[in-house]
């Protein structure tokens, strides 16, 4: 997979970075809004783990990721 | 239920882990102190944000879950949510607190509203008031589990001031005054407080981690049967689900209120707490550091609640409803039969109420001091502190005080309020008061037309709002105020229900109190703003903040001079010793050195101080102590304070004036000296052309008249005759050295001389030159006496050239030396080079003209005859040649001193660079004799 091309001084790419924190951060609201979460509260387990619980806890980490990788791919 | 460990042991344990806090927090001190700094790390950075975990977090969690499920996440995906936005927020913040020298979040906003002293004030307060009981309930917690882990052996504490609330209060207190408070520093970085917080977090999360996989694995056998055991019983299959935390959808949504409301108020009190804003932004050493908390913080977040629910469901099986729910991080490990494990869990809390109450404490301590004890001082009391010289103590014993009076209030609360409900629930109680800062804060970053009245209304009406709709409820709730203040409200009016404002009923508390305070403060803060105008201070100060990424990188450095008609009042001398007063005299000399301090201060020197102040106490004490610090009589301190003002509207708008202003002036300057130069140049080739005029006309005269008489006298003897015709060989001679001269100058100048620069004996060009001019000293009755050392090493050069320079040296001396003077011709050997020296007996050459006797087309050949001897170029011919040549030269008193009175003699010298090829001597060409003369 090719990178794109690096833009020439940093500050369109901390704008980039900027941008895309601030589309993490809806993404998160977002997921974490109780309406959408309500929706994960059925009966049941994944490995043992409630859904619901595994769920809000496996978005939270998917979302730390996500801001640990915007920082890193400038 | 097994019996409790010792409590002795207990406390011993508790006492060595902060005596280890005290040495981690003293060794980085003294890392810091030695410039190699252990906090300077991104990871220690994330940590140390990590105080946000308090024991509410650690042992309160697992209580809020035992009601509410998962509702207790939204406490940590509010901070989560935030630090996503930190490449947009805190960066601002953090670039605004390091120009502006912020000391606070008080000083912050006071400084963004134009330095007011109301505001930060005002902050202050509300600040301390929202946040100290939230100190209580850190001592109870402490207490709390010391008697869940040994069984209550202290026994019940009765009397006051010997529990473990009062000693874990006294310890702190120590450790926020030394590590906290031990010295006035410009900067407010608390290194030692840092490392060990740091440490802390580590502690609780390592310790919460523990006992999780303890309480899964070890009591449990895994998460699924766990789970699975849970879900066995109703009562706690519900708090697997959503309804606890988020309600039935169907029962209107009601309860989302308070998931909503939880988040957005704990994302603002990640912000605008006293002690995130103190780790996040005051001790924050590098804004890089913030990329790596973006996400490190949240997954420390998400790391310490991961054992959660599964500590409490296991709790909840084990212990039924008998035990508080708060207790189960301590209770559990010790039901197990893991002591060690309960007394790690204890540390683990420990480490949570101690860095939340160090960091709080100093904070607002700082906070307390700088904007609202020194303000109230420096105006109620100007001439007392205008006596003391060094108030640095003053200063320190405010801050210490106020850490003591803190955590005196903080345990009497917890005395006094015991298991009170305003204790339990004052979490988000403060929560909810410091996120009254938020709308003044967030919207001071981005609106420039934000003013002081519309940031004070919004604080002030937030704050009251607050205190009405949660504060004053929680009180009624534990009984302090009639209960029908909540469900029939004050005097029996409905609509003023607390729970109920105006009749919004069915909201969860905190939601109906977001809900009114949101309302009134950014109502008042927009609106009021809206209809205001700023001040010069308050607009400089604005744009200062809203632009601060588009500012000058120069804004600290100080200016040059400031102009002279400044109509300052103010000396340096005063500024010297309101700056000495709060930093110590070292300080404000290294600020002010070299200034005369009855000088009139300036702008620059003003604002200088201002800065360094504003370090020390905040922006809005800073202001009060310059205003009040000028000699009485002097300048009217408002006089002085809009001074300041005007100095940073002006400095604001004249900066780039000031720029083209300067570089016009050097574009002048620069052509001044161009056209000077010009016209001396001009003046100097003026007198050239008489001088060569006269020379060249002088010899044509006396050639022509001897020539005529020649012509017309035939019959003159023979011996007459030739005579005359030697004397016009003379002349004739006399005028092509003449115009040799010219013509070689006008060639060295134009770079178009034939150089042939090899290896040359320069004994023997030297004796050329001498043969050349004998006939002239003998001629004048001039001794010319040689001291040439019998061999010479070769040296480089161009023979023929080197023979001009000394010919041309020995005529000017030959000119200037009177007759029955003495002319020496010396040459030696030093450095690696040859020394060739003319020393004559004439008048000298005074020191202001050694310069410009080499200059072409000048001479000072008036000092004999009255009359130019020479044409001025043969020095000036000399000096080319020889810097040609790699050479120097120059002239200075004769080395034998006066040879006679008014006559000091001169020495005119050069040096040529010796031979150093391989080949040694004689490589050379051979020597030219290129003249003879008789």
């Amino acid at each position: 997979m090719s990178a794109p091309e690096p833009i020439p001084g940093h500050e369109p790419g901390s704008a980039r970075y900027r941008d895309r924190m601030i589309g993490l951060f809806l993404l998160a609201a977002a997921l974490f809004s109780p309406p959408l979460l309500g929706l994960f509260s059925v009966k049941g387990t994944i490995l043992g783990v409630p859904i619901l619980y595994g769920w809000v806890f496996g978005i939270w980490a998917a979302v730390i990721a996500l801001a640990a990788l915007a920082g890193r791919a400038r | 239920m097994e019996a409790g460990l010792d409590w002795a042991a207990v406390l011993i344990a508790a006492l060595v882990y902060l005596s280890a806090l005290f040495a981690i927090a003293h060794w980085a001190d003294r890392r810091e102190a030695a410039g190699r700094s252990v906090i300077a790390s991104p990871t220690v950075f994330a940590l140390s944000l990590g105080v946000y975990c308090t024991t509410w977090t650690f042992y309160g969690s697992v209580g809020r879950a035992a009601t509410l499920g998962i509702g207790f996440l939204p406490v940590y995906l509010g901070p989560t949510l935030l630090m996503l936005l930190a490449p947009l927020l805190l960066r601002k913040i953090l670039r605004i607190a390091k120009a502006q020298r912020i000391t606070s979040i008080a000083d912050f906003l006071a400084s963004r509203y134009g330095h007011s002293p109301l505001l930060g004030g005002l902050v202050a307060l509300t600040a301390t008031v929202g946040v100290t009981p939230y100190i209580a309930l850190q001592l109870k917690a402490v207490a709390v589990s010391f008697d869940a882990l040994t069984g209550g052996g202290l026994g019940a504490p009765t009397e006051p001031f010997l529990d473990q609330g009062f000693l874990i209060a006294a310890v702190m207190a120590l450790f926020a005054i030394v590590f906290g408070a031990r010295q006035i520093d410009a900067a407010e970085h608390h290194p030692g407080m840092v490392a060990a917080i740091a440490l802390e977090s580590l502690v609780k999360l390592v310790a919460f981690l523990a006992v999780g996989i303890f309480v899964v694995w070890g009591l449990h056998g895994g998460l699924a049967s766990l789970f699975a055991a849970a879900a066995a019983r109703p009562d706690l299959a519900r708090l697997m689900g959503s309804e606890a935390a988020l309600g039935h959808a169907a029962s209107g949504g009601g309860p989302w209120g308070a998931w909503v409301a939880t988040t957005i108020l704990s994302a603002a009190a990640m912000l605008c707490l006293p002690r995130q804003f103190q780790v996040m932004v005051i001790e924050s050493t590098d804004e890089r550091h913030l990329d790596r908390a973006i996400w490190l913080f949240p997954l420390y977040l998400l790391l310490i609640n991961l054992f959660v629910l599964p500590v409490t469901l296991s709790g909840l099986l084990t212990f039924g409803g008998g035990m508080d729910p708060d207790l189960f991080m301590v209770a559990l490990p010790l039901n197990g039969g893991a002591g060690w494990l309960a007394l790690l869990a204890f540390l683990g809390g420990l480490s949570a109420a101690a860095g939340m109450i160090v960091v709080e404490t100093v904070a607002l301590s700082t906070m307390l001091c700088n904007d609202l004890v020194m303000p109230i001082l420096l105006r109620t009391r100007p001439r007392a502190l205008a006596r003391s010289a060094d108030l640095a103590p003053l200063l320190l014993a405010v801050r210490r005080i106020a850490i003591v009076a803190i955590l005196l209030f903080g345990y009497g609360y917890f005395r006094l309020a015991g298991s009170a409900y305003a204790l339990v629930s004052i979490g988000l109680i403060s929560f909810a008061a410091v996120a009254q800062f938020a709308p003044a804060l967030i919207g001071g970053l981005y609106w420039r037309g934000a003013t002081r009245r519309g940031a004070i209304g919004g604080v002030a009406a937030g704050a009251l709002v607050w205190a009405y709709t949660l504060l004053l409820p929680s009180f009624a709730r534990s009984g302090w105020l009639p209960s029908g203040f909540i469900t029939e409200g004050p005097w029996g009016i409905a609509a003023l229900r607390p729970y109920a404002l105006f009749g919004l009923e069915g909201w969860d508390s905190l939601a109906h109190s977001l809900f009114w305070t949101a309302l009134a403060n950014i109502g008042a803060y927009v609106g009021l703003s809206l209809f205001d105008r700023q001040g010069a201070a308050e607009r400089v100060q604005a744009t200062a903040f809203v632009d601060v990424f588009h500012s000058a990188p120069d804004v600290a450095t100080p200016r040059r001079e400031a102009p002279p008609d400044w109509r300052s009042a103010a000396s340096v001398g005063d500024l010297t010793r309101v700056v000495a007063r709060f930093l110590g005299p070292q300080r404000a000399g290294r600020a002010f050195d070299g200034a005369d301090p009855d000088e009139p201060a300036g702008p620059d020197r003003l604002r200088l101080a201002e800065r360094l102040l504003a370090g020390a106490i905040g922006g809005a004490s800073a202001r009060v102590a310059l205003a009040s610090s000028v000699s009485a009589g002097a300048v009217e301190a408002a006089e002085l304070l809009r001074m300041l003002d005007e100095t940073s509207d002006v400095i604001a708008h004249s900066r780039a004036l000031e720029r083209k202003t300067a570089e016009l002036e050097r574009a002048t300057d620069a052509l001044r000296a161009a056209n000077e130069r010009l016209t001396e140049l001009d003046r100097l080739k003026d007198d050239f052309l008489s001088t060569v005029t006269h020379e060249l006309r002088t010899p044509l005269t006396s050639i022509r008249a001897l020539s005529e008489i020649l012509h017309d006298d035939p019959e003159l003897d023979s011996e007459q005759r030739q005579e005359f015709l030697a004397v016009i060989i003379k002349e004739s001679e006399r005028l092509t050295r003449l115009i040799n001269q010219v013509l070689d100058m006008a060639k060295i100048e134009a770079g178009a001389l034939d150089w042939r620069i090899g290896t040359i004996d320069a004994g023997q060009a030297l004796a050329e030159a001498v043969v050349a001019t004998e006939a002239l000293f003998r001629e004048r009755g001039i001794a010319l006496s040689v001291d040439i050392p019998e061999r010479l090493p070769p040296v480089r050069g161009d023979v023929d050239r080197v023979i001009q320079v000394v010919v041309n040296l020995l005529s000017n001396a030959a000119k200037f030396t009177p007759p029955g003077g003495r002319t020496r011709l010396v040459a030696r050997l030093a450095d690696g080079v040859l020394r060739v020296a003319v020393i004559d007996s004439g008048p000298g050459v005074p020191a202001k003209d050694r310069d410009l006797v080499f200059d072409r087309f000048r001479q000072s050949g008036d000092a004999l005859t009255g009359k130019p001897a020479g044409t001025g170029l043969g020095l000036a011919i000399a000096k080319r040649i020889v810097e040609h040549l790699g050479g120097r030269i120059g002239v200075e008193d004769a080395p034998d001193g006066p040879v006679a009175e008014s006559a000091t003699g001169a020495s005119f010298w050069f040096t040529l660079p010796l031979a150093v090829s391989p080949s040694g001597q004689g490589a050379g060409e051979p020597p030219v004799m290129i003249r003879k003369i008789d």
